[in-house]
């Protein structure tokens, strides 16, 4: 925006040495996001001539220059890979920073988009909170992000952690992805780059939409981490007789053997089986992966309580297997 | 002071007086603005700065009139850059620069920025601080032209 030239050499009584100084003091930081919205830049040019009497010296007119508002805006995901989730789970984070690379103070409306395809499922975006400071997601220290009411307003180069809170459907599988997007807009205006909005740019200058449209998004992405769990049991009978006959005073060796599956972990796993009717257990006779376990309730993972086996298993990683064995035998 | 100030003046007045009726000096600026066209020509267009944003470039011209009656020698025209704009070139080969606020000039190919590491490197156009031209031959009475340079919105 141009404002009116100040007068020209001959109005001009300041000395040249002083109009510098006086130009130096106003605000003029220069940033990475440039110099800033309202600041003015003042050229002036001298000449010196000789016309025979000596050295004279004049100054041109000032011509000023206000400098009006970029508005540019960049998100960008601050995962460093896909964050992991399980089917249904709730408050599930996704963490984007968003900055203003404009040169005056603006204002972002936050709005997300979940179901823009390339992707197995849609996270359902719950909230959107406004980090404090440290970089980490807390619901008790963050703010709440409501649209319209407490935009988050960013001076130039700033950057604000943005945290994006999501529900994972309880249908999505072992595997599946599935992408949010953050999207920050210039509250002053959007559009294509040159776009301006005369008047409201910072400093009463306009304000033009930058190269980033004044609007920015980067894509964050959860992936489900599910594990499922099969058992197979399987039973070997073998008495005096060297026979396979399931005869009164026959041993029954069982034999489960849990297989996890998937990308995930199951935690929790126990393997629990009744010793059936007319069998009486074999004390003792509990073992995992080969090892003997202890009927007692105790410090090994095994028991028998009177009615049951039980082995805790704990967390098992997926691809892995668990082998339990026990004994009856047959009254 | 109003002993200084009526010096300060004594010592203007004259110098300014004999200035109007002697050369004038018009400075105005531009936005140089590259549009490409259908054909994927493309064409520059100096604009009034009616929106100036930083990275746009500018383009300050320096017309300058011999308005007096005898010629002028010596001259020379002296235009420090605004703290905002980031030099890029002149418009002629004959435009001397400075890199430490008018102490030293010399063509931009020519001067050397000094590094805290003791090793000097060649100047670039960011750091010149102020621009120059020292004309060879008097303008003669009634002679006029146009002096331009680029620089970069910071």
């Amino acid at each position: 925006m141009m404002k009116a030239p100040v007068g020209g050499a001959k109005h001009q009584l300041l000395p040249s040495c002083s109009m510098l100084a006086l130009l130096a003091a106003l605000p003029m930081q220069a940033e990475a996001a440039g110099t800033r919205a309202g600041s003015t830049i003042s050229n002036t040019a001298s000449a010196s001539f000789d016309t025979g009497g000596g050295t004279t010296t004049v100054d041109s007119n000032r011509v000023d220059l206000l400098v009006d508002e970029l508005l540019d805006v960049t998100v960008d995901s601050s995962d460093p890979a896909d964050v992991p989730t399980t089917p249904g789970a709730t408050a599930q984070v996704l963490t984007f920073s968003i900055t203003n690379s404009g040169n005056g103070v603006e204002a972002f409306a936050l709005t997300t988009v979940a179901n823009a395809g390339g992707d197995d499922y849609d996270p359902i975006v719950t909230q959107i909170y406004i980090d404090n400071g440290d970089g980490v997601f807390d619901a008790g220290t963050d703010t709440l992000y409501t649209a319209g009411a407490n935009d988050p307003s960013l001076d130039p180069d700033q950057s604000r952690t943005v945290f994006v809170l999501a529900t994972t459907p309880g249908t999505a599988v072992d595997g599946n992805r599935g992408i949010v997007s953050l999207v920050a807009a210039a509250k002053t205006g959007t559009g294509n780059p040159g776009d301006s909005f005369a008047g409201q740019g910072e400093g009463g200058g306009d304000a033009v939409v930058g190269s980033t449209g004044a609007d920015g998004q980067d894509a964050g992405a959860f992936v489900v981490s599910a594990a499922t769990v099969t058992l197979v049991k399987s039973a070997v009978v073998t008495n005096s007789l060297n026979t396979a006959d399931p005869i009164p005073g026959a041993t029954i060796t069982y034999t489960i053997v849990a297989t996890v599956a998937g990308s995930g972990s199951v935690s929790g796993l126990a393997i629990t089986d009744n010793i059936p009717a007319d069998t009486s257990y074999v004390p003792g006779s509990i073992t995992l992966g080969g090892a003997g376990l202890s009927d007692a309730a105790d410090g090994d993972a095994g028991d028998y309580n009177g009615t049951r086996i039980n082995v805790a298993l704990g967390t098992v990683a997926g691809g892995q297997t668990r082998t339990v064995t026990f004994r009856t035998t047959i009254d | 002071m109003r002993t200084a100030l009526l010096f300060l003046l004594a010592a203007l007045m004259p110098a300014q007086a004999l200035a109007a009726n002697q050369v004038a000096l018009d400075n105005s600026v531009f936005v140089e603005r590259v549009t490409t066209d259908a054909a994927g020509k493309q064409r520059v267009l100096l604009e009034e700065p009616k929106v100036v944003v930083p990275g746009d470039r500018l383009v300050f011209v320096l017309a300058y009139r011999n308005a007096g009656a005898q010629a002028a020698d010596k001259f020379v025209v002296t235009n420090p850059m605004p703290a905002a704009v980031r030099f890029a070139d002149a418009g002629d080969a004959r435009a001397l620069v400075s890199i430490d606020g008018g102490k030293q000039w010399g063509l931009l190919s020519d001067l050397a920025v000094s590094m805290s590491d003791g090793t000097r490197r060649a100047a670039q156009p960011a750091d010149v601080t102020h621009i120059r031209w020292a004309f060879q031959n008097p303008i003669p009475v009634g002679g006029t032209g146009k002096l331009m340079f680029r620089g970069v919105v910071k």
